[in-house]
């Protein structure tokens, strides 16, 4: 594997069993986050990106699973570990930002508390005195009094809590910091605040960032590559300049036409047509045929590979293919070892 | 305003696919996808389900099940389960017209009937004792019918026996016991009745109590006691306690304070005492029991559906249809009622299975029904007198009332489960 | 001095104390919503206490005639009715009962040696307390962890044998438990006694501080009488705890259930902290904070249990006290039992109520 990709996803597969049948939350999806980049991952709300977040980290809820995949983190494949390894590499290598602080933190544990208990979870050897110096260290160095280290999170505003969770995903140096929906929860200008705090952190600290969220803006203010999902399947990845100045997927360019801007006439707002399908019975063929507008008959018959449209640009979509012209596909680009 | 119906946003749309299509699914399909859905839980409620409506059979036709009446004196005292009676029995030949030892009376001249048996055994002398008996009342009677068997006797049960099926004598007279044993093998003879009349009994499946009364058929009769206190207590509750619950939630203010001060210090008292003391001072009789049963549980009911109301009232479709000009009734049937049942259903299965709980408890204490009743709570406190010597007394009722109780229970925690939406998985 | 006043004075004093502690160490919210409770509780009395004036006064029947029975003339009737002013109008005599409430005014017993009832019910209670307090104890060491044990094997087994033992014990009669196991290890075992608080003949070698047998035997260091009364409390604590179990049981589960689908479950699994800290340490300690106002509930449910355990082993407690005094038709005792009733459990519910603001940080703070 390349020494600049940190974390390398390979044919993940999330299923759930549902009443209905079974759904596939995340299907076949590839993607690999590059060190030290901050890299975006949007979508419509259900498109499967937070649960791709989770199964990063090998967690999903109760009645889902991980049927295939490849999860080569820093040089080994998570899904061939036992699942009682996973706690050590949680929280200590890979790390995760949730998106409403108020009920991700629990209400009745002290900050401190939160903070010396996941070092001793993963360092046992850390006495109390030294576990709670490095947590006052370390919110001071996020920005909130360490005299307010023994507080309740209730007692605390909802930015300050958000950069709580922050620490306790740094308090073990974590090298990937997966954050799911982190600003949705904030005002604005709270949000440019948190924003700036976390390019700093990733400088700082030498963090690889995945950035899961559906609004745009973040993505493009401090957003090295974009991802896109839709309908459990990768569309479209690049980076922000290539993504944003030049989609190739039909839906990053609908998404990007949908964003209001302030500059334009007042035209109507641009709605895309149609609605996310189920993913019970999704669409034949690739999944945003219905509401595409250069969809042609072969969009209805046969998915699209996702692959190379220009230089490091990927899109799933048949206007940049032709049936049987497939590069390699990036499984084989993996190297064991 | 008829067209206000029309306008009326629905309740919140239903979910995927697969949910609208569940909706053209007949019942009995539903009933069985729904046991692969919820597991254990359906069968929870399914087998319980079962028992209730077990329950609720015998309740109405006791009757059908129990071979004697509650209160007729059936046999000897302190039976034991199963076990025959000391009881001296007529034997006759299965198609023989004598059913009792009067039968065998014939006139002053006529032939004496024969009788067999055995030889040291007392029963001869019952026999004895009470030929002369009838024979006494028959002197005395018109129709001129004496009664003065001769007797055969024989050296073993078995040679008795056979003098009667040999018809060298019109009938026998043994042990009960003895004669149970080896029935089997003389198919052609039948027990008729006992010596002195007494309710012949081939065992009683559960014994006889302190003055003699089967325990089974105690048992039966009081199933009807137990659900009827249990299902009318419980209904006047909920008849009581919803609308109570809905008015408070829905109106608010003074109303709702007052009436919640109340129906808290209600709640937080302890039941069975509340209970007591209103039976105690009313009196004991079914309806007082129900009426006390009942005012127990009224806060049980206020509070979950006030509760739910509550919630209700603020959800964001309630709102949007005020401001659309729903009159108050109106989002009271149409949206509040509706959501409020599933809850009121489980609280009324458990509500039954407390309110027996506590009847058995009120009799058990001497303080509910007046003890010629058949009822649980009362066998099972004669029953405790006898511990030591009867303990079958205790335990029939007391399992009678944990099947019943237990599956009113078993119901509804089957039904919490299904219908509360925090404990199935996401 | 009394066993009630000394048992107050041990209980009273120390929660006193604790109150003062917590009223100026807590933050304003704190005290206000300690005030709140405190002054909510004497609403409540008050309408339990009206409650049980009305129902004792208001129904048919003449309490004293009853009381005397055929022996009682017309003269003794008035006479007796005239001294409890049983002839005054309805409000004043409520007036009265309200007076005597508060001061714990209970007056004599109608039946018998006419005994203040106040004397009578301290010989009973303490016999009542050493049945209950064991009782709860057990209730809950088996509730929460069998419980929590459920919740943490959901779908399997364990879970449903949990669940199956909760709703079983709950449609148990308790009073019928109590004469099952009274029958198995009195009568057909015979390794226990079945009736009373101690073996009548060590019964008579134990001086009686406080009349809870147990605790004047650790006084005395009379170990036959300790191990005595231990012997004959085994059923009935373990009828009445293991049928209040149950519920706990119930409601600790599902509290735990629903704790572990929180949000700072999921926040913390990502951090890694293994599977049991988070049931054990996180979500029980979640789950604990409205099973706390639960107990509150219970004591409820837990008296009306030792009323019929009382009754069943034969134990002179409050419970029996109450049952024997209605068969006599005593109401002034009556009245009085159930007063007393109400007061504790408006007591113990404002106590209840005070430390869950001690736990539950969100209040305390």
């Amino acid at each position: 594997m390349s020494d600049n990709i940190l974390y390398s996803v390979r044919n993940l597969t999330v299923e759930y069993k549902t009443r209905g049948g079974a759904v596939r939350a995340v299907d076949d999806v590839s993607l690999d986050i590059r060190r030290g980049e901050i890299l975006g991952l949007v979508g419509e709300s259900g498109c499967g990106k937070s649960t791709f977040g989770k199964a990063l980290l090998r967690l999903h809820d109760g009645p889902a699973s991980i049927p295939t995949g490849e999860l080569w983190f820093d040089g080994r494949d998570l899904m061939k570990l036992p699942i009682q390894e996973m706690p050590k590499i949680r929280g200590a290598e890979l790390g995760m930002v949730f998106q409403d602080p108020m009920t991700s933190l629990n209400p009745v544990q002290s900050i401190l508390d939160h903070l010396t208990e996941t070092i001793q979870a993963h360092e046992p050897k850390v006495s109390n005195a030294a576990a709670r110096a490095r947590a006052e260290e370390l919110v001071e160095r996020l920005g909130i009094r360490h005299e307010r280290i023994k507080e309740y999170p209730h007692q605390l505003s909802g930015g300050m809590r958000q950069r709580v969770m922050i620490s306790l995903a740094l308090a073990l140096r974590a090298k990937l910091v997966i954050a799911d929906e982190p600003t949705t929860s904030l005002d604005v200008i709270v949000e440019a605040k948190f924003l700036d705090l976390l390019k700093e952190l990733q400088q700082e600290f030498g963090l690889t960032i995945l950035l899961i969220t559906h609004n745009i803006g973040v993505v493009a203010e401090i957003c090295d590559r974009v991802a896109v999902m839709y309908a459990a399947k990768m569309a479209e990845v690049g980076s922000a300049e290539v993504v944003f100045g030049n989609p190739k997927h039909p839906y990053t360019q609908g998404l990007l036409n949908s964003v209001p801007n302030i500059n334009l006439d007042a035209k109507e707002l641009y709605k895309m047509g149609g609605e996310p399908p189920s993913l019970l019975h999704p669409p034949s063929g690739c999944r945003f045929h219905p509401r595409c507008p250069f969809a042609m008959d072969i969009c209805t018959q046969e998915e699209p590979a996702f692959q190379s449209v220009a230089g490091e640009q990927l899109a799933a979509c048949w206007l940049y293919q032709k049936k049987g012209d497939h590069q390699p596909s990036m499984k084989k680009e993996v190297s064991r070892g | 305003m008829a067209n206000l119906k029309e306008k009326l946003p629905v309740t919140p749309p239903e979910g995927t696919t697969w949910e609208v299509e569940l909706k053209q699914v007949g019942f009995v399909r539903k009933l069985l996808m729904a046991r692969r859905w919820y597991g254990a839980d359906w069968w929870f409620v399914a087998v319980s389900g079962v028992f209730v409506l077990i329950f609720i059979i015998v309740a109405l036709v006791p009757g059908l099940f129990a071979p004697y009446s509650p209160d007729a004196l059936v046999g000897p005292r302190f039976l034991a389960p199963g076990a025959y009676a000391d009881l001296s029995v007529l034997i006759v030949p299965a198609n023989s017209s004598v059913n009792e030892l009067k039968d065998l009376a014939v006139p002053e001249n006529g032939d004496r009937p024969t009788m067999a048996v055995v030889q040291g055994e007392s029963t001869a002398g019952d026999l004895n004792t009470q030929a002369q008996n009838i024979d006494e009342q028959l002197k005395d009677q018109a129709g001129g019918l004496r009664l003065r068997p001769v007797f055969d006797r024989y050296t073993s049960l078995a040679d008795a026996l056979q003098a009667v099926v040999n018809g060298t004598d019109r009938a026998a007279v043994v042990q009960q016991k003895e004669f149970a044993n080896i029935a089997s093998k003389y198919p052609s003879l039948r027990e008729a009745s006992s010596l002195t009349g007494a309710k012949v009994a081939g065992g009683f499946i559960m014994g006889t109590n302190d003055i003699g009364q089967d325990v089974f058929s105690r048992l039966l009769w009081g199933t009807r006691i137990a659900l009827i206190i249990g299902f009318t207590s419980s209904l006047l509750s909920l008849f009581l306690g919803v609308p109570l619950g809905l008015l408070a939630g829905f109106i608010g203010g003074m109303f709702d304070r007052l009436l919640s001060l109340v129906m808290d210090s209600l709640y937080a008292f302890p039941g069975l005492i509340l209970a007591i003391a209103i039976t105690a001072v009313l009196g004991p009789s079914m309806l007082n029991i129900i009426i006390a049963i009942a005012v127990l549980y009224i806060p049980t009911y206020y509070r979950i559906v006030r509760g739910q109301t509550l919630t209700v009232k603020e959800e964001v479709y309630v709102e949007a249809a005020r401001s659309i000009g729903a009159r108050r009734t109106e989002i009271l049937a149409r949206y509040i009622f509706p959501n409020v049942i599933p809850s009121v259903a489980i609280i009324f299965s458990v509500n039954v299975a407390d309110a027996i709980l506590t009847g058995a408890g009120l009799s058990f204490l001497g303080l509910g029904l007046p003890p010629t009743i058949a009822d649980w709570g009362i066998d099972l406190a004669r029953g405790q007198r006898f511990i030591q010597s009867a303990w079958w007394m205790i335990t029939f009722p007391g399992l009678a009332i944990l099947l019943v109780v237990l599956s009113f229970t078993l119901m509804g925690e089957g039904l919490t489960e299904i219908f509360n939406p925090k404990l199935r998985d996401r | 001095m009394s066993p009630i006043a000394l048992i107050a004075i041990i209980i009273g004093v120390p929660a006193i104390l604790l109150l003062a502690y917590v009223f100026v160490t807590g933050s304003t919210s704190l005290r206000r919503y300690i005030l709140t409770r405190i002054l909510l509780t004497l609403p409540m009395v008050f309408i339990l206490g009206t409650l049980v004036f009305f129902i004792l006064r208001v129904l048919p029947g003449d309490p004293v005639s009853s009381a005397l029975g055929p022996k009682g003339t017309p003269e003794m009737i008035a006479s007796i009715r005239a001294q409890l002013g049983l002839n005054d109008p309805l409000i004043v005599q409520y007036g009265r009962f309200l007076g005597n409430m508060v001061t714990l005014h209970f007056g004599n017993s109608l039946v018998g040696g006419h005994r203040p009832i106040i004397d009578e019910m301290s010989e009973r209670f303490p016999a009542t307390l050493e049945l209950i307090i064991p009782a709860s104890i057990l209730s809950l060491i088996i509730g929460i962890f069998g419980g929590t044990l459920a919740a943490s094997k959901r779908k399997k087994v364990t879970d449903y044998a949990f669940r199956i033992y909760a709703v079983f014990i709950y449609s148990l009669p308790v009073f019928w438990f109590g004469l099952i196991l009274q029958l198995l290890f009195g009568v057909k075992l015979g390794w226990l006694p079945i009736s009373g608080r101690i073996d009548p003949i060590i019964g008579t070698t134990l001086k009686t501080y406080t009349n809870i047998y147990s605790i004047d035997a650790l006084i005395s260091g009379n170990w036959p009488a300790f191990f005595s009364v231990v012997k004959h409390m085994v059923l009935p604590v373990v009828t009445l705890g293991l049928i209040q179990s149950g519920l706990f049981m119930r409601m600790t589960r599902i509290n735990v259930i629903e704790t572990m689908q929180a949000d700072f479950i999921g926040a913390a699994r990502a951090r890694g902290i293994r599977e049991h800290v988070l049931i054990y340490g996180h979500a029980l300690k979640n789950a604990m904070i409205p099973v706390i106002t639960l107990i509150g509930l219970q004591v409820a449910i837990l008296l009306a249990g030792a009323v019929l355990t009382e009754t069943v082993f034969s134990l002179p407690g409050m419970g029996s006290y109450l049952v024997e005094r209605i068969s006599a038709r005593d109401y002034n005792a009556v009245q009085s039992v159930i007063t007393v009733f109400a007061l504790l459990v408006a007591l113990i519910s404002l106590a209840v109520d005070v430390i869950y603001s001690l736990v539950d940080p969100r209040v305390r703070y």
